[in-house]
């Protein structure tokens, strides 16, 4: 009776120290989040190519006002500081209206029209130097005039992440991850839970008989797994399943092929003559379709993980507790699955859960291999075509995910191991 | 003073003795792991058939064969000059066994640059944060941690992609350039563009052995012997490079042999999503994404640059894994 206000108060400490850990750990995320946000934003505004790439050779054609009002579509004419606050919240867009008066409406927030650096011939044949200046700055007062609000993003913080420059020109990015994040989903899940099923048990197999056949086949899997570039593999897989059973089909049309390529067919196909008029998007069109991807995808995050549950059970089985198990005489089987597994997986933890960012981000060669309509081929297809606000919207999503899934992660670890206290 | 420290590194003709029983003692010990070594057989095979290039074949790397019209054509195919072109020829009628030879050049040139220059800089800065601890330590750990949560390959994608596609050319002096060239048998203006590459490739590479010198450091630094290096004068820096650095050696080498596996891996993703090294240098990575577009007709064409890619990459873990074996068998496994 007398413990019980004690403990109440260890637990209320306890709380409290969670909470205070809460606190400053959202805090150093937001930060970290923040300094994400700038560093990519400025990496991508030194960035070469954009919109405006093709229109350098155009110029001549182009007079000043159509170039500024292509450079105004673009956000080009404004400050960079004014720019990142429109991209990252979305304002200014427009006259800060305060108790039916402007304010800072005068304040300059860009130039709209720029002028380069010319020499000008005076009457006197003399040349004057004019310099690099701005013929009409804009003001926020005319923000609204040069940039419609129906294109203005409502900034990246607050979800909107713009329009697209060159995959769906003008289309907001959000549908676009809308369209590709369902197969990647469906693809990273399936693989990560598939690698799991396999790489648990039979790295506490490989631990439990250390240096046995079992243990010595799947050690060097599995080092040929993390070694293997996964994209090669990708391709040899192609060429086992779909393209030389594809050249078999004259003499041996029994073998069944599988589709190289895509989520979805586009028309019917059969596989094998065994197998024939597999219609686009049914079940097993689809399965047909994952079956390579998933392949590659779970031999690559297997061989990881059934490396490291089998090295970190090792290192469980040797401690004295487990050793005092035994001794108490306990059967084999409840040692390790009550004693040893439960501490061998604590760190395993981590691993997957810092696995999150990438079931959203996609497998980016994978998904380009066997051009899965995916987030990580729509990275590549960004960066490869210079559609900056969609290759910045993915990265910004990543940094979030992964700094979110390190939290979670750290959360999970204390709380699946107790002895480890926040600091 | 000098003396005191030359005393304590005697090297008497018996400690000589000793040590090349050592050596004997480690090779053998590396002989043991069978398939380290048949690797390593494997990757010199490749080593010296991409150093012999010039040699072995008779094309130059970027000749184009206007003899036939069939283009890629699969192996054996005859010149009009009647040369065999033994792997093929690609889809613009370059010989692909010229080209594969060329390739494995470049491709291991960057791989051994990036790891000679990462674990170096990699040792060089943890033996530093290890020595003298405190917030020298802390900041540089921090730095180490948050570049080690950085998912690389975006992040690499994205830098190679705004540096490759602009043309960057780092101000570099004519002698590394050329030095460069004449390693890679590629003219000076493709070697500037491979040079980004390395240089992307080094700054998110350093980290694994930096992490690893860094605990080294941190055991040695608390040994007798630091100490009394210290009370005979010796300076910081002597300690570091004399004393620490060689110390940790081992884990560092077998790190340096894992991690060339990696780099060759990822520099051949990078060309292969065509934002490494770009076509006219030949590496195994951009022969494959050539290949992608063609191997539903010409099976053999991936298979040309993919199984040299594989010897390799696998091939240099399993040389670190015999590697570990053999210079600290207590890590073994």
């Amino acid at each position: 009776m007398k413990d019980a206000p004690e403990d109440s108060r260890v637990l209320l400490c306890a709380e409290a120290v969670m909470t205070n850990y809460l606190i400053r750990r959202l805090f150093q995320m937001a930060l970290v989040v923040f300094l994400a946000a700038i560093v990519t934003y400025f990496l991508f505004n030194i960035a070469p190519g954009g919109p405006l790439v093709g229109l350098q050779q155009q110029q001549r054609r182009l007079t000043r006002e159509d170039l500024a009002r292509l450079r105004a579509g673009y956000e080009l004419d404004l400050y960079w500081p004014v720019r990142f606050s429109r991209w990252l919240i979305g304002v200014p867009r427009g006259p800060i209206v305060l108790g039916g008066n402007d304010l800072f409406s005068n304040v300059a927030v860009g130039c709209y029209l720029p002028r380069d650096a010319t020499l000008q011939r005076n009457a006197d044949g003399t040349l004057t130097r004019i310099p690099a200046g701005c013929d009409q700055y804009e003001y926020l007062s005319d923000i609204q005039k040069y940039h419609p609000l129906v294109k203005t993003s409502n900034g990246i913080l607050r979800g909107d992440f713009g329009l697209s420059s060159v995959i769906l020109r003008d289309r907001p990015v959000s549908e676009l991850i809308k369209s590709r994040i369902g197969p990647t989903l469906l693809l990273m899940s399936l693989a990560t839970l598939l690698s799991l099923l396999f790489a648990v048990p039979i790295g506490i197999y490989s631990a439990i008989r250390q240096y046995s056949r079992f243990d010595y086949f799947f050690t060097t899997v599995s080092f040929i797994g993390s070694a293997m570039p996964v994209f090669f593999f990708g391709l040899l897989l192609i060429l086992v399943l779909s393209v030389f059973p594809s050249m078999l089909q004259i003499s041996l049309p029994w073998i069944p092929r599988l589709p190289p390529g895509f989520a979805v067919a586009v028309r019917a196909y059969d596989i094998s003559s065994w197998l024939q008029n597999i219609q686009p998007g049914t079940l097993l069109d689809r399965l047909l379709h994952l079956f390579m991807p998933t392949a590659v995808l779970t031999f690559a995050f297997m061989a990881g993980w059934s490396r490291f549950v089998r090295s970190s059970m090792l290192e469980v089985m040797r401690q004295d507790y487990v050793r005092t198990a035994r001794a108490k005489g306990l059967f084999e089987r409840v040692v390790i699955v009550k004693h040893a597994l439960r501490n061998a997986l604590i760190p395993f933890v981590t691993i997957v859960v810092l696995q999150i960012p990438g079931i959203f981000a996609g497998a980016i060669l994978t998904e380009t291999v066997f051009a899965w309509p995916g987030m990580g081929r729509l990275y590549y297809d960004a960066l490869n075509r210079s559609d900056w606000p969609v290759a910045l919207a993915l990265i910004f999503i990543t940094a979030v995910l992964t700094v979110f899934a390190t939290l979670i992660g750290d959360i999970l670890y204390t709380v699946v191991d107790p002895r480890i206290k926040y600091s | 003073m000098t003396t005191a420290v030359r005393t304590a590194l005697p090297r008497s003709r018996a400690e000589d003795a000793t040590q090349e029983n050592q050596l004997a003692v480690i090779v053998r010990r590396f002989l043991r792991h069978r398939l380290a070594t048949a690797s390593l057989i494997l990757i010199f095979f490749i080593f010296v058939a991409s150093l012999l290039a010039p040699v072995i074949t008779v094309f130059p790397r970027d000749a184009i064969d206007i003899s036939s019209s069939n283009r890629p054509a699969p192996p054996g195919v005859v010149d009009n000059e009647g040369r065999v072109h033994i792997l093929g020829i690609d889809q613009l009628g370059r010989d692909l066994f010229t080209r594969v030879l060329y390739a494995a050049r470049v491709s291991l040139s960057i791989a051994f640059a990036v790891v000679l220059a990462s674990e170096t800089f990699g040792a060089l800065v943890g033996a530093t944060a290890g020595y003298f601890g405190g917030m020298v330590d802390m900041v540089i750990s921090r730095i180490v941690e948050f570049m080690l949560t950085i998912p690389t390959l975006p992040i690499l994608l994205i830098i190679s992609a705004i540096l490759i596609k602009s043309d960057t050319v780092l101000p570099l002096p004519g002698f590394v350039t050329k030095a460069l060239s004449a390693i890679m048998l590629a003219p000076e203006r493709e070697v500037q563009k491979v040079v980004v590459l390395i240089l992307i490739l080094v700054v998110f590479g350093w980290m694994g052995s930096a992490r690893l010198m860094r605990g080294m450091a941190l055991s040695e630094t608390k040994k007798d012997y630091v100490e009394s290096l210290r009370s005979v004068g010796a300076s910081d820096s002597r300690i570091i490079f004399r004393h620490i650095v060689p110390n940790g050696l081992a884990p560092i080498l077998v790190n340096a042999s894992l991690n060339l596996g990696g780099v060759i891996v990822l520099e051949s993703a990078l060309s292969f999503l065509g934002l490494g090294v770009q076509d006219p240098t030949p590496t195994w990575g951009n022969m494959l994404a050539m290949s992608q577009s063609y191997m539903s007709q010409h099976p053999w064409m991936p298979l040309v640059p993919g199984i040299p890619l594989v010897i390799v990459s696998i091939g240099f873990n399993f040389v670190g894994d015999g590697l570990r074996d053999a210079l600290d068998p207590r890590l073994k496994r």
